[in-house]
């Protein structure tokens, strides 16, 4: 994690017996975007040269002018933007429910340990099934709307969310809280000042991870009669092979996820700079 | 009179052979800095815990101010070896803790943390991050935080153990002085016989298998400091001398016995 940086102590030896092998040091960032940079070429020069068919592979260019159709006149009656509306919303919303859910009923276990032992076999039970193997069981209970999309990105954020909670109170160093008692703290007071903010490290971690699989059920989610989305664009794309379309939209997900992701790191920095500390 | 009170203090951990404590009875009085000297595993720690109300007693009871003990409580401030400081808040925040949990105004709260700070040598780290601190200025907001809680009297679980030899010193000259101006009671303890010579006004010499009280003393080098003394005149008198190795040799002898 990015934290581990400003953890381990900056190397002091003298800049000149530093060994570089003739190589000049990249910062992360270069180390990045030469990577993402000769992913680009290596797709580039493989359309180019015509080994793969442009079926199975559409050329960058072929793709960037698909990219200004999709933004101009759109797909399936909307256009990108539209579509990634759509999905950001339901995704936004199972976020919302997750964690207004998740982090609450996660302090209530990690005060009250008894509950743990009857929520974990719940947790435990549905946390490992794929999504769309629970999928046609959700649709028959709650119908084609949105509530099954919203409910199926919201039950793969749930389990990571509740999880990292519980972890995260049950982690809080028993010496702060034996400190904040000895001065004077109610029970409330403990929870406010001291259990909650001691928790917040793990439950944004928790968000963050909670987040990557929310994603990850997304397309799943937009199997359920959708008319708009990202993972819903893929899908009706994929079935009249337009693999431009694919591609474009997988590229959107990540572009999404990633400052999502990159947000979110931002936020644990501000609000828990102690994070990663030794203490 | 004394303001914190334990009588025939018994404490069996479930599951142990034997009580972590058998009969101890020892009384804190508020002008007194009374220290608990005795090896690792003498039941120390589990004393302390009474006292701050952390453990409940199996036998015997635990009075403050003639009331008994049923909990922690705000009138008994705990310093622990690891500070157990909040990272969230900075040093005047951590130093605030008490006085805001028990509502007292903002105003009035920080002119109390800026003295507080100014006691314990911190005047200008009030802004500071508590993982920007040495061990030792993390210690000295520990005690600040306990000062500035208006508790009526001070319990500190090796306070200086994780510090370095020169920092030790440094912090338990600063202990005697802040102790004296706060006319608190200050229950301390420690397995460092200079330690505890140095700063008790009382002192009880613990040992282990069950935990117990085997020696009750009453050194003055702290007066001595405080009169105007230096440590290390005070630290190299025949007669600190003398005493420490007693308590070192009558400390060896229950472990022995212990052994044996
Ligand atoms: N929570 C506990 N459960 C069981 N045994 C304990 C517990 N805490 C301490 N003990 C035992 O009680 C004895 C005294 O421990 P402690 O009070 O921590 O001593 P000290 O602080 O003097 O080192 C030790 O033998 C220790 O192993
Ligand atoms: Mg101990």
């Amino acid at each position: 994690m990015s934290q581990q940086e400003h953890v381990l102590p900056v190397p002091t030896a003298p800049a000149a017996r530093q060994r570089t092998w003739g190589i000049r040091p990249l910062a992360p960032w270069q180390w990045s975007s030469l990577s993402i940079g000769s992913l680009l070429l290596l797709w580039w020069a493989l359309s180019a040269s015509g080994l793969v068919p442009a079926l199975f592979l559409p050329s960058p260019a072929a793709v960037l002018t698909k990219l200004q159709s999709l933004v101009v006149q759109g797909y399936m009656e909307a256009t990108l933007q539209q579509h990634l509306l759509a999905s950001l919303q339901r995704m936004l919303l199972a976020l919302l429910a997750a964690v207004g859910i998740g982090v609450p009923l996660g302090i209530l276990i990690g005060v009250f340990p008894l509950l743990r032992h009857w929520l974990d076999p719940i947790i435990e039970f549905y946390r490992p099934l794929p999504p769309l193997a629970y999928l046609p069981l959700i649709v028959i209970w709650f119908g084609i709307g949105e509530v099954s999309k919203v409910l199926l990105i919201f039950l793969a954020i749930l389990a990571p969310v509740l999880i990292a909670t519980t972890h995260g109170v049950a982690s809080v160093h028993s010496i702060r809280q034996q400190a904040a008692l000895s001065l004077g703290a109610s029970r409330g007071q403990l929870l406010r000042h001291v259990i909650l903010p001691g928790a917040l490290p793990d439950i944004l971690t928790g968000i963050r991870i909670g987040l990557g699989a929310g994603w990850s059920t997304l397309v799943a989610a937009e199997l359920i009669a959708a008319t708009r989305g990202l993972g819903f664009m893929i899908q009706s794309a994929a079935q009249f092979l337009g693999t431009d379309i694919v591609v474009l939209g997988i590229i959107a997900i990540a572009l999404v996820a990633f400052v999502l992701e990159l947000g979110l790191r931002r936020l644990q920095r501000v609000l828990t700079p102690w994070h990663g500390k030794a203490l | 009179m004394s303001l914190l009170q334990v009588d025939k203090l018994t404490v069996h951990y479930p599951g142990q052979p034997l009580p972590a404590l058998q009969q101890v009875s020892l009384g804190l009085s508020p002008d007194e800095l009374l220290v608990a000297l005795g090896p690792s595993g003498c039941g120390k720690s589990t004393l302390l815990n009474v006292l701050a109300g952390f453990i409940a007693p199996t036998h015997g009871t635990v009075q403050f101010d003639g009331k008994p003990v049923s909990g922690p409580g705000a009138e008994r401030a705990v310093v622990f070896q690891n500070d157990g400081l909040l990272p969230w808040l900075d040093v005047a925040g951590n130093v605030a803790f008490g006085l805001k949990l028990q509502g007292v105004p903002a105003a009035q709260r920080a002119a109390i943390v800026a003295d507080t700070l100014q006691q314990v040598g911190l005047a200008d780290a009030g802004g500071k991050r508590v993982w920007e601190l040495s061990g030792g200025m993390r210690q000295r907001v520990g005690i600040a935080r306990a000062l500035a809680s208006q508790s009526r009297v001070l319990l500190m679980d090796e306070p200086f153990g994780a510090l370095d030899a020169f920092t030790r010193e440094q912090m338990q000259q600063l202990l005697l002085n802040v102790w004296q101006r706060s006319q608190r009671g200050v229950f301390l303890i420690t397995h460092d016989i200079e330690e505890a010579l140095f700063l008790a006004t009382s002192l009880v010499l613990m040992s282990p298998g069950p935990g117990r009280i085997v020696q009750y003393l009453r050194p003055t080098f702290s007066q001595r400091f405080l009169a105007g003394e230096s440590v290390r005149a005070i630290k190299s008198d025949p007669e600190f001398i003398t005493l420490r190795e007693e308590l070192l040799a009558s400390l060896t002898r229950t472990q022995h016995e212990e052994a044996a």
